[in-house]
């Protein structure tokens, strides 16, 4: 059968009916050449985008029986899709029509007539010329499984189970160590704003043990993983027996929290286990254990609190720590009203609304503040220099220390097994700081609390409950997943299984089939975005509807 | 078109690949704010700078385009994450080739344009095209048989 | 049995993004904008920290999903005027003021603004530039279709029988007999993302805001510096359009009045020098800051390397001691250092680090829905806790600055979080075989 290509010219008002010679278009593109059999209509109309117009539209892809179709309009980030919906509606596969730009790159950018309708010419041709070579792509459903996996049963990953939980969607719970709650369900009280406090929280580890739709699996990793959004399989070990467990869900949340650096790797922190200089997280310990304590069973008379220690090495603030140490000081002082608290500081960070007025409320209680530009620490005599001060020292009967926040362990060995990219700082990285912070470049995997960055429990629980937003709208019990249409394909007789595709895709959409030797796209995850094309030394690639015979031909018209 | 004694002007033609994302949206600004834009360029839209292959940028120039531009997001700001990176490279490499086909390396253009710089996208063209109109027509012109 | 319809209240990121992880769910959303334009704050900016991408290369593909996705019903100048019932039930009532332009019939093509005998001053463009009385925001505004402005057009204000854009539009898309309409919608829940507001920095005699012209707030400076902004993003001083040489950027500025650190402006200022050196390498740039607030993992490094490159971070023990002053051929900026001692830098352009204050209808909007605010006027949401987005009244969500000052990450992840609590509400009743768009690009 021959082709039939409609071709209709929009006027849009004077956008283009003023600025281009319409009618001259209207004649000699039915007239063009070098399309071999194909008929081609041409007319005009007024305004197809609106509804008069794309009614008409519609049923002239009907009576007329065209096999392809070309709207010569305005830019296709305007209306692509609204007349992909009328060929759709009139029976026609919307891959078999091109909309050309003739008004934002001809009419409204050449202001000679005679030019511009040469170059509206021009374009029409090149899209007749691609559209002939379009084929005809079609939307596919995959089935999901709306289960998740969490890996991490501290606050975020509870945060997750429990926010993602219910009859239509199991959540299993993954947790390396003996125990759930992570290391906020060992501090003894929470800032005031921080998930309702510590009771609060041991409660939603209660309710995750007592949820039915939550299968917790303790002293466990994830062994294995492969698949992609809604159909990931994935095996679970156990640590201690070695039992294994092949689960199949539709997206993991990576919720393995972080760890506190070791002071004593920072230069200038000079002190041995006999000296009484503790990290925050033992003092956390004491405060909700045996109490505060020396070494010696003394109880302090004077306690130093180090802010941003390592900051400056790791390049990044850790977020919190001004917070907790405010915390930490004001129990020094509530247990001892006498004590002499000092806090070396050299940002106050307080980003949140409710902060400034914790600080204030717990610096009334009669806390030192030094704004310090250098400090060093040696056993626990602290040698500081003020700002615009002299270099002081003093000596404290305790020193507290704050180190910077980092990726815990194993975080590498879980971004290699997901696939998934860790930042320069060994956090995992999120797919984009600002709008996909708790989404990774892999879809159906995310990140909650600090595995991807310093972060409080707030926040942790924030992004715990956002990527539960996320899934629930992505993977509907018993619905299905749409994936990009215009994606790319790998030509088996070409590939030469060089793998160049696989490493530059940023999905992870390409995987390599080891039988017979070549790449393959995996279409449910790839984004159409033809960089492997661009990479491919053999000419395996093909992107969908952006092939390079397509473009040869906008190319060739442009060259005539 | 072909500059023989100096009075058929010489004009240039010249293939742009654009990034939908940024570049495309640029262009698209240009137009909306009515800037003049030289009709030398023709746009071709690609979904993002990265899909440019050596073959077709290769294709374009043997078929007698006198100049190519690429243009994409800012480095950073690619809609698939480093796509443009990709680009960057290529256009390197494919600017070592050119001089060894007989091509000047100055006929590939690779430039950053972001989706509000419309007045930039249009400098950007105009000054292309002044560019490949003082280099004269693509040396390998007679070669265009494909 | 309850509404599955969801309204969301504000435009900006934090509402789009909601309404386009509801409409995804396959939810209808009523996305309800007190502006003509969708987008909020973000598009302000030229570009955005700590990447410095180009906003609206960020912002665009949002904002164009919101307008064409079907599940979604865009009202832009609109604002909710009434909420009755309860979680699961509400009737919100909304108000639309008539736009004088009807969406459907215009393809944004501009013939209108040139005839327009009134010029008046672009309040969008913070005063920098103009407008006429039928306009839109800037160019690139989305929805692209431009609002007659009542107070300003001569015929609505019945001082001419003008009719130039309705001569000038050639698909009889400007109305000017439109009328604002009020209609009512039934929701399970509603979205509050209503953004936030700047503090106004004439409260502060001493900082020259308003006196000396050279004394600019964040988002002037975000105009002037922005291509698309009203001078195309050249850097000329109000009054005397040349270009500034010394610049000094005052941080916290409110952050003692307001009582809280905002979490942002220590980034922007950084920006804002960055900026600055990048159109003029010669210029002197000073930060002049108390404690620097870089709380994300990605914040310290670019402060570094503004630090290194392109300002003189000088220490300001209070900005009760900071004092803009004119002088023949600039202005002086007094301050107190490290030392507690008295500080100068000569400068010709000022801009303040002004603290993020609840949005000016914030305290209306509180009491039309029915919910609190605390005692700064954000709403507040249960335990003054980011991750807590329950307003006080159940089936009420906040998200975004509305909540308190925030980055746009953790405005998004709010967002986000509401969606949450919003599906897993309206999922109770059955589940849905709702079909969705996975990869919806391109």
């Amino acid at each position: 059968m021959n082709a039939k290509i409609g071709v209709y010219v929009c006027e849009c008002g004077p956008n283009i009916g003023q600025s281009i010679d319409i009618p001259r278009v209207l004649e000699v593109i039915p007239a063009s050449e070098g399309y071999g059999d194909a008929e081609i209509v041409a007319k005009g109309f007024g305004l197809l985008c609106s509804g008069d117009g794309k009614e008409y539209l519609q049923k002239e892809i009907t009576e007329n029986g065209y096999t392809h179709l070309i709207v010569a309009a305005c830019s296709p980030r305007d209306h692509n899709s609204t007349f992909m919906g009328v060929c759709k509606a009139a029976g026609l596969n919307p891959y078999l029509y091109k909309i050309i730009n003739i008004r934002e790159h001809c009419g409204w950018v050449i202001h000679d007539k005679d030019k511009a309708t040469d170059k509206a010419i021009q374009y029409i041709r090149a899209g007749i010329s691609r559209v002939l070579y379009q084929s005809e792509l079609f939307e596919r459903q995959i089935e999901i499984t709306p289960d998740v996996l969490v890996i991490g049963g501290g606050i975020a990953g509870i945060e997750a189970a429990l926010s993602l939980a219910g009859p239509d969607r199991k959540v299993y719970l993954v947790e390396k160590s003996g125990k759930l709650g992570g290391k906020s369900a060992r501090f003894t009280s929470l800032l005031p704003r921080q998930g309702r406090g510590a009771e609060a929280l041991r409660e939603k580890v209660e309710a995750v043990r007592q949820n039915e739709n939550i299968q917790v699996f303790l002293e466990t990793e994830v062994e294995g993983n492969i698949g992609f959004l809604g159909n990931f399989e994935v095996v679970l070990a156990g640590t201690g027996n070695g039992t294994k467990t092949d689960l199949r869900v539709g997206a993991i949340v990576v919720a393995t929290g972080y760890r506190l650096s070791d002071p004593k790797s920072f230069p200038g922190y000079d002190y041995t286990d006999s000296d009484d200089v503790y990290g925050a997280l033992e003092v956390e310990e004491m405060l909700s254990g045996e109490g505060i304590a020396l070494r010696s069973g003394k109880e302090p008379a004077s306690v130093a609190l180090i802010h941003c220690v390592g900051r400056k090495e790791k390049g990044y603030c850790s977020r919190i720590c001004c917070n907790y140490m405010m915390k930490i000081a004001g129990h020094f002082k509530k247990i001892s009203a006498g004590t002499e608290v000092t806090e070396f500081f050299f940002d106050m960070c307080l980003p949140h609304k409710a902060d400034q007025q914790f600080f204030d409320e717990t610096a009334d209680l009669g806390i030192d503040f030094k704004r310090v530009i250098e400090i060093t620490l040696s056993g626990t005599s602290v040698t500081y220099t003020e700002i615009g001060g002299g270099k002081q020292e003093k000596t404290f009967d305790m020193v507290v220390l704050a180190p910077a926040m980092e990726p815990c362990e194993g975080t590498d060995s879980i971004a290699e097994l997901l696939e998934i990219d860790l930042d320069e700082r060994g956090f995992f990285k999120e797919a984009h700081q600002t709008t996909d912070a708790v989404a990774t470049s892999i879809d159906g995997i995310f990140l909650a609390g600090a595995s991807q960055g310093p972060r409080g429990i707030s926040d942790a629980m924030a992004m715990a409950q956002a990527l539960a937003g996320r899934i629930r709208a992505q993977l509907v019990p018993g619905g299905k997943i749409t994936p990009e249409v215009k994606v790319s394909e790998i030509l088996e007789a070409y590939c030469t299984g060089c793998q160049t595709c696989l490493e530059v895709c940023g999905y992870g959409a390409i995987y390599y089939d080891d039988q017979k030797g070549i790449s393959v796209v995996n279409e449910a995850v790839c984004r159409g975005c033809g960089n492997c094309y661009g990479s491919c030394p053999s000419g395996a690639l093909r992107t969908k509807h952006f092939t390079n015979s397509q473009l040869y031909r906008e190319v060739t018209e442009a060259l005539k | 078109m072909t500059e023989s004694d100096g009075k058929r002007e010489f004009t240039p033609r010249i293939v742009g690949f654009l990034c939908n994302w940024c570049t495309y949206a640029a262009a698209d600004l240009a137009g909306s704010t009515k800037l003049e834009v030289s009709p030398s360029l023709t746009v071709v839209r690609v979904m993002c700078s990265s899909r440019v292959d050596h073959n077709l940028l290769l294709t374009t120039f043997f078929k007698g385009a006198d100049g190519i531009l690429i243009a994409g997001c800012h480095p950073g700001d690619c809609h698939y994450g480093k796509g443009n990176y990709y680009t960057r490279r290529r256009y390197a490499v494919l600017k070592k080739v050119m001089e060894g086909l007989g091509l000047e390396p100055e006929r590939l253009q690779l430039s950053w344009v972001s989706a509000s710089e419309g007045n930039r996208y249009a400098d950007v063209v105009n000054a292309f095209s002044e560019k490949i109109k003082a280099l004269g027509p693509n040396p390998l012109n007679r070669r265009s048989d494909f | 049995m309850h509404h599955e319809n969801v309204v969301v209240v504000g435009g900006g990121i934090a509402g789009m993004k909601a309404s386009l992880l509801l409409a995804h769910a396959g939810k209808h959303v009523y996305l309800v904008e007190t502006l003509p334009i969708i987008g909020g704050k973000t598009i302000k900016n030229e570009e955005s920290f700590p990447n410095l991408e180009c906003s609206t290369c960020l912002v665009a593909p949002i904002q164009q999903e919101v307008l064409q996705n079907p599940n979604i019903e865009t009202m832009t100048l609109s604002s909710v005027a009434g909420l009755e019932g309860e979680k699961g039930n509400f009737t919100v009532t909304i108000e639309k003021t008539a736009r004088y332009v009807k969406i459907a019939d215009c393809i944004g093509c501009g013939m209108c603004y040139e005839p327009c005998p009134v010029t008046a001053s672009n309040e969008w463009e913070e005063n920098l530039g103009e407008r006429k009385a039928i306009f839109v925001p800037c160019a690139g505004s989305l929805p692209n279709v431009p609002m007659v402005d009542a107070e300003r057009c001569l015929k609505l204000t019945g001082k001419e029988e003008c009719a130039a854009c309705v001569e000038a539009c050639m698909f009889g898309a400007v109305n000017l007999e439109d009328k604002d309409e009020t209609v009512q919608v039934e929701a399970g829940v509603v979205i509050v993302a209503t953004g936030a507001g700047l503090f106004d920095a004439s409260s502060l005699p001493k900082l020259g805001y308003g006196k000396y012209p050279g004394v600019y707030t964040p988002f002037e400076f975000e105009r002037l510096f922005a291509s698309n902004g009203p001078t195309n993003g050249e850097l000329k001083l109000r009054k005397t359009e040349k270009e500034p040489s010394k610049i000094a950027i005052i941080h916290c500025v409110g952050r003692k009045e307001r009582g809280y650190c905002s979490g942002v402006c220590c980034m922007y200022s950084f920006k804002f020098a960055h900026f600055l050196k990048k159109k003029l390498p010669e210029a002197c740039v000073y930060n002049l800051h108390s404690d620097i607030c870089v709380p994300d993992k990605t914040y310290q490094k670019f402060f570094d390397g503004v630090k290194e490159k392109h300002s003189e971070m000088l220490y300001s023990s209070s900005v009760d001691e900071v004092e803009v002053t004119g002088k023949v051929d600039g202005l002086k900026v007094a301050y107190n250092n490290e030392r507690d001692q008295p500080g100068e830098i000569d400068a010709d352009m000022v801009i303040l680090a002004t603290a993020i204050v609840p949005d000016h209808n914030a305290a209306g909007l509180a009491e039309v829905l029915g919910i609190d605010c605390d005692e700064r006027g954000f709403f507040r949401t249960l335990d003054d806790d980011v991750s807590s987005v329950e307003s006080s009244r159940e089936g009420i969500y906040i998200a975004g600055t509305a909540e308190g000052p925030k980055d746009t990450q953790t405005a998004v992840i709010q967002a986000e979080a509401a969606v949450a609590k919003a599906l897993a509400f309206l999922e109770t009743c059955r589940p849905q075989a709702a079909e969705v768009a996975a990869n919806s690009k391109g």
